[in-house]
């Protein structure tokens, strides 16, 4: 017999007993949907992670004034030692501390110090205002780079009528939110460059500073006081993604930004803190960190044996360091794992990954129960129907059905429940996750493996559910079948 | 020619219990083509055994069943599938219709099995054919619980011709039918017989169906008990005429 007669016989038993086939399908298709809502929103959630990874810097470089590298650094003969660092389990040497000579205000120096260099009375080791926004310039030039961000920041009070709020200004560039890719503008919106040029007194408010001084009102168009000075408010800037949620003490939403220009004719500085810089491609990251490092060098007249005044880190190594790490352990860690960003990020990722990993098991195994239940479902309509079925059975023997005729029809009739089942579960499954992501925020991925593999699932629970039932319909024989009333 | 039916020393036996029931004692018989066979005998006389295994639905103890010249008595259960579809039509006492499905696709049904692959347009037009035969084409998208019992049964009779058997089986055909309409079932049978050859195997416990038989076996005990041609033979349609003429008298 040929398989579209078996397709047409199955399609007709199965329009024969409406009721039975619709509600069968329905556990399959709830157990489609089922599993494809959660794989989405599993997959979604991990997406939404590595977005976040990737947002927190796979293609960002951050030019840091002054350099922590120790192991490089060689401390000079004059150099007073302050004791070692040692690892607590191995008692490993790990660093010895130093009070850099450059750092001794009463100290004579033969060279040119940063210090005398740049005029800033905060240089020292590490901190060293090394950068000028010419270097950020020079760097703008470099073949693969995107963006240029120089940066300066110092702790103030910001002054709003009666309420004061200790926090951080960032005098940045106005390109600083096309590298911020997490950033959205509750009010107005970053200041322009040409505010910039003119050393427009405009501030842009982190959202929780924005909180502290006006509460929910908004602040566009209001006037805040730095350093006595008179700053309008153009825009409030907050977290774009549900994984970073901004809170007090944070470096980015407790935080005011002005342009860099305003910061240094107000303050009187031509340091730059960082300079920021995104690559256009993530796998140009190490080569255009080892050309800005020679060009930074070449600028800073540094000779060749001579370590960086600066340190060009990757976002990762950079949180590394500023992630409560005492400053000199950090920089024990960055200055001796050679590579260190990839290996964090790599493991940042993978943890991550983990994490989510572990979420997508969860739903999938709550999401495979429910099918086997659809699977169940259909076993037991489909025994039930065997017994009840028994004339049916006994008419097509007596017209010559055989026995692996019957078996192919019942097979094939609950693969087809399953399957027309599952596609509308995958229907279902896909308009619920859209309808979840959109209703609670949270970022869904349907991917065509994940539908692929729904499909193929209810399909082979077709089959695996419906062999039983059909093989016990095959071995009715016909003579007691057509007795059977 | 062979007969279109040979059975030699058929018998079968059934274990009920620790009780061995002897439902056919060496039964022996041949019936040749165009016949109209009446089988006659009460309950447990071995006549529905003997149907079921003529009509390769069970298969004897010992003897053997020669279906147009071919013993079909020990043939696996696919190659009796095939004889029952090829060979074998039945029209059975409770129709045996599938419910919930039209008149034609319940006709059609045995093309769905069997070996060649039919296209659906030549199966519909075989299947409208044969319910054009029974004078139930205008019925065709009928669903079988609209249809009366005497259309049912016309319905069993086209599925049970579509394949053009070498035996129409009928097992107490009119047993679920009132008078008239019996005779108008066996009407359609005469007419299978007497126009297209038809060898008709007919199983009742009624000697007035019998009778319209032209050949009478009678059954006691899973034995032959006699077989004769049926002299006093009934013609339906003359039958019904008279009806006609009666109801109209009444009326």
């Amino acid at each position: 017999m040929a398989m579209n007669s078996s397709a047409l016989i199955a399609l007709r038993s199965l329009r024969r007993n409406k009721l039975q086939t619709a509600l069968t399908m329905l556990g399959m298709t709830i157990g489609v949907a089922t599993v494809l809502t959660m794989i989405a929103l599993g997959t979604g959630a991990q997406r939404a992670i590595q977005d976040q990874v990737k947002a927190a810097g796979m293609n960002t470089l951050i030019v840091t004034a002054g350099n922590f590298q120790a192991r490089k650094e060689r401390p000079p003969d004059d150099a007073i030692e302050m004791g070692s660092l040692r690892e607590p389990v191995s008692k490993a040497h790990l660093v010895t501390a130093a009070f850099h000579p450059e750092d001794d205000p009463f100290a004579v120096h033969d060279h040119q110090t940063a210090r005398s260099r740049l005029g800033d009375s905060e240089a020292g080791l590490g901190a060293a205002a090394t950068l000028t926004i010419p270097d950020a310039d020079a760097i703008r030039d470099l073949p693969g780079v995107q963006y240029v961000c120089g940066g300066v920041h110092e702790n103030v009070h910001v002054v709003s009528g009666d309420t004061r709020w200790f926090t951080r200004v960032h005098g940045d560039d106005s390109s600083l939110p096309e590298i911020r890719r997490a950033w959205k503008f509750v009010h107005g919106d970053f200041f322009s460059a040409r505010e910039e040029r003119n050393k427009d007194q405009v501030a842009v408010l982190g959202a929780v500073v924005a909180n502290k001084l006006f509460g929910d009102a908004n602040p566009v168009g209001k006037t805040i006081t730095l350093w006595k000075q008179t700053f309008k408010v153009v825009g409030v800037v907050t977290s774009s993604s549900w994984l970073v949620n901004p809170a007090e003490g944070d470096d980015q939403f407790d935080a005011v930004y002005i342009p860099v220009t305003t910061m240094h004719s107000l303050l009187n500085l031509s340091k730059l803190n960082d300079i920021t810089i995104t690559t256009k491609s993530t796998g140009d990251v190490s080569k255009v960190e080892s050309i800005v490092t020679s060009l930074l060098r070449k600028r800073h007249n540094i000779g060749p044996d001579s370590p960086d005044d600066f340190t060009v880190a990757s976002q990762a190594a950079k949180a590394l360091s500023s992630g409560g790490l005492r400053p000199d352990v950090a920089s024990a860690v960055t200055g001796n794992v050679n590579g260190l960003e990839k290996v964090t990020l790599d493991q940042l990722g993978k943890t991550l990954d983990k994490s989510s990993r572990t979420m997508s098991a969860l739903l999938a195994s709550i999401a495979t129960v429910s099918l086997i239940v659809g699977g169940i479902g259909i076993m037991n309509i489909m025994m039930l129907s065997v017994t009840e079925r028994t004339r049916e059975i006994g008419i097509r023997r007596a017209v010559g059905a055989r026995a692996q005729d019957v078996l192919t029809q019942f097979i094939m009739e609950s693969v087809i429940l399953s399957v027309v089942g599952g596609l509308l579960g995958i229907l279902i499954g896909v308009i619920a996750a859209i309808g979840i992501s959109r209703s609670v925020q949270w970022s869904t991925s349907i991917s065509v493996m994940s539908v692929v593999i729904s499909f193929g699932i209810s399909a082979a629970i077709g089959i695996f559910f419906g062999y039983y039932p059909a093989r016990e319909a095959s071995r009715v024989a016909p003579l007691q079948s057509l007795r059977f009333e | 020619m062979p007969p279109v039916i040979s059975v030699r020393d058929l018998t079968k036996t059934y274990q009920v219990g620790e009780h061995s029931v002897h439902a056919l004692r060496s039964v022996s018989l041949d019936i040749e083509q165009g016949e109209f066979v009446a089988v006659i005998g009460p309950s447990g006389s071995g006549k529905s055994t003997l149907m079921h295994i003529l009509g390769c639905l069970d298969q004897p103890t010992s003897g053997q069943y020669f279906l147009t010249g071919r013993d079909v008595s020990r043939l696996s259960d696919d190659e009796v599938s095939l004889v029952r579809n090829q060979q074998i039509g039945f029209v059975f006492q409770g129709f045996n219709l599938l419910t919930r499905t039209s008149a034609l696709e319940n006709v059609e049904l045995p093309l769905l099995y069997g070996a060649t692959n039919i296209s659906a347009a030549e199966r519909r037009s075989r299947a409208m054919a044969a319910l054009t035969s029974v004078g139930l084409e205008s019925r065709w998208d009928h669903h079988t619980n609209q249809l009366s019992g005497g259309q049912q049964q016309r319905v069993a009779i086209a599925r049970a011709l579509l394949n053009n058997p070498s035996i129409l089986l009928a097992d107490e055909p009119t047993g679920n039918l009132d008078s008239k309409t019996s005779v108008e079932v066996m009407e359609i049978f005469q007419k299978l017989q007497q126009e297209r050859g038809i060898t008709i195997v007919l199983i009742t416990h009624e000697m007035d169906v019998a009778q319209y038989g032209s050949r009478v076996i009678s059954f006691s005990d899973g034995k032959i008990k006699s077989d004769v041609s049926n002299e006093n033979r009934r013609h339906a349609s003359g039958e019904l005429g008279e009806l006609a003429g009666v109801s109209e008298g009444v009326a």
